[in-house]
């Protein structure tokens, strides 16, 4: 698995009273080629019309992006088959599209930026605004008042980079309530540097929502345009291990704690039987937790050095239901299926370390069929937080 | 002299959790509070005993002596039971 992880995400508000946005954001993974496109599209005023001068735009810089034309000239494509308004002399909608390459091991990260009349991209390294050069190309459309101009710029995105990418209605937040100019680009730029500031480790779902709620309640909390914000992060990933059953082999109980321990990041224990050999290598003490428990999910346990010890195929397959169907953790009771998801949630990747030991007593008829079979269980979980929640999932047998 | 408490372990294990286990949890709700006040109640991971088969789940542990197929109904005569004799 990869040593460094791009977190993309993004947040928006329509202008007040609109259902559909003039504003578009598009992202496409494409794993294969190492590729990610993440485009922002405004279209002139707001409602239907916009949203589809703006998709349209969205749209083709995406297909452009993954084809391999060069950018630039992709731009001037887009720009020679956007209408110009009849009446404004203005083109239709704006577009800024970063377009993401990386090698294998993701250890260089390259973006190629092109922006046309959204406010500029900002790029922070840590909280520290970056500033960069950009080259600008002019053109003057057949219909148009004026020049228009295509900036464009290349730079690579280190650990703890972001690139933040959003819609005027950001950066004029606020005009005329109390803000005699809006926001205004410094203004978003000193609060994504505190934003980072207090949290250096916020996530871009985070981030982005932060600003476009900053911006809405500037704007006195009815938005005069569609406010739109993504971040793209660039950070090492969060990790997560998810040992379950005994190992095969009563040697093998050795391997399965080094392997623990070596683990870099979260550590989830489940099972009953899983966690007493995990006490007994670590030689740390397992008491339960009669605190944390509900009908469906037995109480979880206290261990030093695991984050979370739950028992096991019943809370397994909760959680396995709770993924699939996408619930949310907050409407949860307190138990140590909901403890369980959150930190799934919370992950990057998720490494499960699976023992392949039955348990006999599972095969009493007394209990139901359900939480019968490992394996059948864990291909839930991962298939749930591949698809769903696109994480990163691997799996060993010991 | 003051009496000592009497011990009880609720197995959590799966197979007792599922099959009653959960239920006797709640001791809170159905056992006499003066004889909870006698008792240390805590939960335990798998006693075995569902391994071995004579029996059935859950188990509960009272002064580490093992019943089995204990309900609710049940576990009020044992607690009070034990209470008395300690
Ligand atoms: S689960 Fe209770 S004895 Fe095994």
């Amino acid at each position: 698995m990869n040593n460094i992880f791009i977190d993309i995400d993004y947040a928006q508000i329509f202008k007040h009273g609109q259902k559909i946005g003039g504003d578009v954001y598009l992202l496409s993974k494409s794993p294969e080629e190492n590729h990610i496109v993440s485009t922002l599209s405004d279209g002139l005023g707001s409602g239907v019309k916009a949203n589809v001068l703006a998709s349209l735009t969205a749209h083709m810089a995406h297909r452009l992006s993954f084809s391999p034309i060069d950018l630039s000239h992709s731009a001037q494509i887009i720009m020679d088959t956007l209408p110009v308004c009849k009446e404004r002399k203005i083109s239709y909608s704006t577009f800024t599209i970063a377009d993401i390459r990386y090698a294998d091991d993701l250890e260089k990260i390259d973006v190629n930026l092109v922006e046309y009349d959204n406010p500029p991209a900002l790029r922070f390294r840590g909280a520290e605004p970056v500033s960069w050069e950009r080259s600008k190309t002019e053109l003057q459309r057949e219909g148009a008042f004026k020049k228009e101009v295509i900036s464009h710029s290349m730079f690579e995105l280190e650990i703890g980079d972001r690139l933040v990418t959003f819609s005027d209605g950001v950066t004029q937040s606020g005009l005329g309530k109390g803000l005699p100019l809006g926001w205004r680009l410094d203004g978003v730029r000193k609060f994504i540097a505190e934003e980072i500031e207090k949290d250096p480790d916020i996530s871009s779902r985070e981030l982005s929502r932060a600003i476009v709620q900053k911006a809405y309640s500037l704007d006195g909390l009815a938005s005069k345009d569609d406010i739109t914000c993504s971040v793209i992060y660039v950070r090492r990933p969060r990790r997560l291990l998810i040992v379950t059953g005994p190992p095969f082999l009563k040697e093998s109980d050795e391997i399965m704690g080094q392997k623990i321990r070596e683990f870099d990041g979260k550590k989830i224990v489940s099972g009953g039987t899983t966690a007493q050999i995990v006490s007994r290598v670590f030689g740390a003490k397992l008491t339960l937790d009669l605190s944390c428990w509900s009908k469906d999910v037995p109480p979880a346990s206290k261990m030093e050095g695991i984050d979370l010890v739950t028992e096991g195929m019943l809370t397994l397959s909760k959680v396995a239901t709770i993924l699939e169907k996408r619930i949310n953790p907050a409407d949860l009771p307190n138990d140590p299926a909901k403890k369980f998801v959150e930190m799934l949630l919370d992950s990057d990747q998720v490494h499960f370390l699976v023992g392949t030991k039955i348990n006999e007593a599972h095969q009493d008829p007394n209990i139901p069929v359900e939480i019968g079979i490992r394996r059948t269980i864990i291909g839930r979980l991962r298939k749930a937080l591949e698809d769903i929640y696109l994480k990163e999932t691997s799996q060993e047998y010991l | 002299m003051k009496k000592s408490k009497v011990k009880v372990r609720i197995c959590l294990g799966t197979a007792c959790f599922v099959q009653g286990g959960a239920d006797l949890l709640l001791y809170n709700d159905f056992v006499d509070p003066a004889i909870l006040a006698d008792c240390e109640i805590e939960g335990c991971s798998c006693l075995d005993e569902c391994k071995v088969g004579n029996g059935s789940a859950p188990y509960v542990s009272i002064n580490d002596k093992i019943y089995s197929g204990v309900n609710q109904d049940m576990f009020c005569k044992l607690l009070a039971e034990a209470v008395k004799n300690a």
